[in-house]
């Protein structure tokens, strides 16, 4: 009934093939969008922002990052954080050298550096596949945190090895650093990962996003059909590695305000993976519903004791919060193992015919 | 589906109302690790801090009548969580204490913002001290680098150039934390030409320290001095006792002076040095009146034989100068509901003298020392404490740190902070 999606004519080939060729997925993105730009912001809290809005937002971009190179090319790389990492220091570099620079500016452009560093080691994806890829990539996560912790260079040479982020303005209000509001940090946030996830749309399902599935799916066939892996394997990891470092810098300048370089170690690399994963390999929605049960989820659930008054000890809500967070892991894992996003693509093509199956 | 939107609206609640929970008394939160790598020295420390207010509750009713609502907040040593901690507290809380260097660096900049102090006892970043630059932020009785002057002084038996041509390692934490004194030893390395080698630890191998120890055997230093925490400590004295390192060469900062970590080891661990400014006083009153109102009254989540160790007792010793700030602001404003302002003065006023000391039954469990609105360290020194097999024992004098030499160092690094932080709000009104 309420996806009923009899009507809906298509006269012309464009129309067909227009992003939303079902009227009410559009009305529903709508929504969707109308409570990310308007409705949040006019009613969040402080902890609201700092705890849930933006760091789900910054988590999807680098889930989306990491999903372009393993969902959509099949390039398994365990080195997101990493990548990750070179986006904030060169975003740190660029902010502290040129201290007039554009920050909105600075975090695209450090988005470059890490897809440099992310082609260098994505070379190996040439000769190597699956888990010896992943073990590859692993290198580079290992290497470049040593990098971050012994190239002092790259933190100013502060004492404590560790980066803070400056005061920026942009057009007179405080962006990034101690004095930017909430709300301020989250709409520049939500522009880039707009933008991004505009960017990896459009990207994916067109010619590029083809080459990358035909590579994943079986890469003899596609280059026997004409299909140039080095170009192909190589891009993803540029565009993939461009993301994520884009949500680096994001990251570290618009949520965290300092970093410590074992930020960026292994942990956060696994947990962008599994958002990646439990969301769905080879979709751009399941990011952002990744990154809610993984990001917001365990936020959520530590509030839900004190919110009813039930008097068990913090530590005993963290113990409890780590158990059910697994729990549901595997209870969505198991009710559909391709991810948040296919349950939901099944549960839309349930509701399109209902209430007549038949 | 009914289910599923029962959880959205209860979640929804939840988030509205997270931050809004406000509290009759005192709101004191803690940001505690009672979980993760960290646990096993942070339970201890967190006790002895929830024990000295439940104390205070039982025995008194509070600080000036009012009682204290302590709170914890669980982070894991994770800094991610203890700045969710950190927002999800700060509404109606008078003080924050961060409880890891990580989380003090995320959250020191928020403060001159939010307006709230951070009480980070014997830790966070030495700078800290100057109470001009850091008006919000509390690191006393002593800083790190009031910690590796004292291990200098003990070493050098208070003449500092007779460690010339010795060689000294630092086996530290490969952390912001592990790396706070590195300045000060170099420094002092080059004034009295002593060799310093840094040895760091990653966080990784801090419980396979074969490399470092291997280093540590080809370099033969006259002494080691360790900034550890958690598994490394324990990692630790147990390849210092494999490698036969002689014990009474190797001195730990008060973290590293842990009694669990020793125990592991018993008799192969004596000799084993820990600078530290609080001592254990299994005698002391106050501990009785713990053992009396909450101990024996079941309320306290500490066990029988972690009462008298070294981290409980400076829990206790912690909740004790947080206290004492809180009294010192009650009476100034003559209020007994104080808020965050009002406590920074409190914090920023304590004057613990031996008397004092005396009255709260705490005589010897910490230096006396002062805080002005320049000093918010009060640099009051410490003692070694020293392993002897079962647990550990003053094995020295009061020892004082250079307070004239830190201070040469702390105003100038202090400076850089405000400076790569500006706009920075600095107190000028304060004279020192």
């Amino acid at each position: 009934m309420l996806f009923r999606t009899a009507g809906q004519f298509k006269t012309s080939y464009l129309k067909d093939q227009t992003l939303f060729p079902v009227r009410q997925d559009a009305i529903l993105l709508g929504i969707i969008l109308a409570f990310a730009w308007v409705i949040f912001p006019l009613t969040a809290s402080e902890f609201t922002f700092q705890t849930l809005l933006i760091p789900v937002l910054v988590y999807s971009l680098a889930a989306l990052g990491l999903n372009i190179l393993t969902g959509y090319a099949g390039q398994l790389s365990l080195g997101t954080g990493a990548f990750m990492g070179v986006g904030a220091y060169a975003c740190y570099k660029m902010i502290t050298i040129f201290p007039e620079m554009n920050l909105l500016v600075a975090v695209l452009m450090s988005g470059l550096f890490s897809a440099f560093i992310g082609v260098l080691f994505g070379l190996p994806s040439l000769r190597i596949k699956g888990f010896y890829l992943a073990i590859a990539t692993l290198a580079a996560q290992f290497f470049l945190v040593w990098l971050f912790e012994k190239w002092a260079w790259l933190y100013n040479y502060n004492a404590s090895g560790a980066i803070q982020v400056p005061h920026v303005e942009m057009l007179g209000t405080p962006v990034a650093g101690p004095q930017a509001a909430s709300m301020t940090q989250y709409y520049f946030v939500l522009v880039v990962v707009t933008l991004m996830t505009i960017l990896a749309i459009n990207l994916t399902r067109g010619t590029q996003g083809r080459i990358w599935k035909a590579t994943r799916d079986m890469d003899i066939a596609a280059e026997l059909i004409g299909i140039n892996l080095l170009k192909s394997k190589l891009t993803a990891f540029a565009v993939s590695s461009y993301i994520v470092g884009v949500s680096g810098a994001l990251f570290v300048f618009l949520w965290r305000g300092a970093a410590e370089p074992n930020l960026f170690d292994i942990p956060i690399s696994f947990r962008i993976l599994f958002i990646a994963i439990i969301g769905g390999l080879g979709s751009i929605m399941g990011n952002y519903m990744g990154a809610i049960l993984i990001v917001a989820l365990p936020v959520v659930l530590k509030t839900l004791p004190e919110t009813f008054g039930i008097p068990i000890s913090s530590a005993t809500v963290e113990h409890l919060n780590v158990m059910v967070v697994g729990a549901l892991i595997v209870f969505f894992l198991i009710i559909e193992p391709h991810g948040l996003a296919r349950l939901w693509t099944l549960i839309r093509e349930k509701f399109i015919i209902w209430p007549f199956p038949h | 589906m009914k289910k599923l939107t029962n959880l959205a609206v209860a979640s929804a609640i939840a988030v509205v109302t997270a931050g809004a929970a406000m509290a009759e008394g005192l709101n004191v939160p803690n940001l505690t690790y009672r979980t993760g790598p960290f646990a096993a020295t942070g339970i201890p420390l967190m006790n002895g801090q929830r024990d000295y207010m439940a104390m205070l509750n039982a025995r008194d009713g509070g600080i000036g009548g009012v009682p204290i609502e302590f709170n914890e907040c669980e982070t894991g040593y994770s800094t991610e969580k203890g700045v969710e901690c950190y927002e999800a507290t700060k509404g109606a809380a008078i003080v924050t204490q961060p409880w890891s260097t990580g989380i003090t660096l995320q959250v020191l900049p928020k403060t001159n913002v939010d307006q709230i102090p951070i009480l980070a006892p014997g830790y966070g970043f030495s700078p800290m001290a100057d109470g001009r630059v850091f008006q919000w932020a509390f690191n006393m009785p002593s800083s790190y680098w009031d910690g590796a002057s004292m291990i200098l002084n003990e070493l050098g038996g208070g003449d500092l150039s007779s460690l010339s041509g010795k060689k000294i390692a630092l086996l530290h934490l490969d952390h912001p934390y592990g790396k706070e004194p590195i300045p000060f030893f170099e420094a002092m390395a080059e004034a009295n030409g002593f060799e310093f080698l840094p040895i760091p630890v990653g966080l990784k191998e801090m419980q396979n320290q074969s490399a470092q120890w291997l280093q540590i055997r080809r370099e033969r230093p006259d002494y080691v001095i360790m900034w550890g925490w958690g598994a490394m400590n324990a990692g630790a004295i147990s390849e210092a006792v494999k490698t036969r390192y002689p014990m009474d060469q190797f001195i730990g900062v008060w973290w590293s002076g842990h009694d669990a970590d020793l125990a592991t080891v018993g008799e192969a661990g004596t000799g084993y040095r820990s600078i530290s400014w609080s001592a254990p006083q299994p005698d002391a009153p106050v501990m009785a009146d713990i053992r009396k109102l909450v101990f024996d009254a079941g309320d306290s989540l500490a066990a029988e034989d972690e009462l008298n160790s070294v981290f409980y007792q400076r829990g206790l010793v912690i909740s004790m100068i947080l206290a004492e700030g809180i009294k010192t602001a009650q009476e100034n404003f003559d209020a007994a509901e104080i808020d965050a302002s009002q406590l920074r003065w409190g914090l920023e006023n304590i004057n613990l003298t031996d008397e004092r000391l005396a009255e709260l039954g705490m005589t010897g469990m910490v230096p006396p020392f002062a805080t002005s609105c320049a000093n918010h360290t009060g640099h009051s020194g410490g003692w070694m404490l020293q392993w002897d097999g079962a647990q550990f024992v003053p094995a020295s004098g009061h020892l004082m740190p250079d307070s004239e030499t830190i201070a040469s160092l702390e105003g100038p690094a202090a400076a850089e902070y405000a400076e790569a932080n500006a706009p920075w709000p600095v107190n000028e009104d304060c004279e020192g």
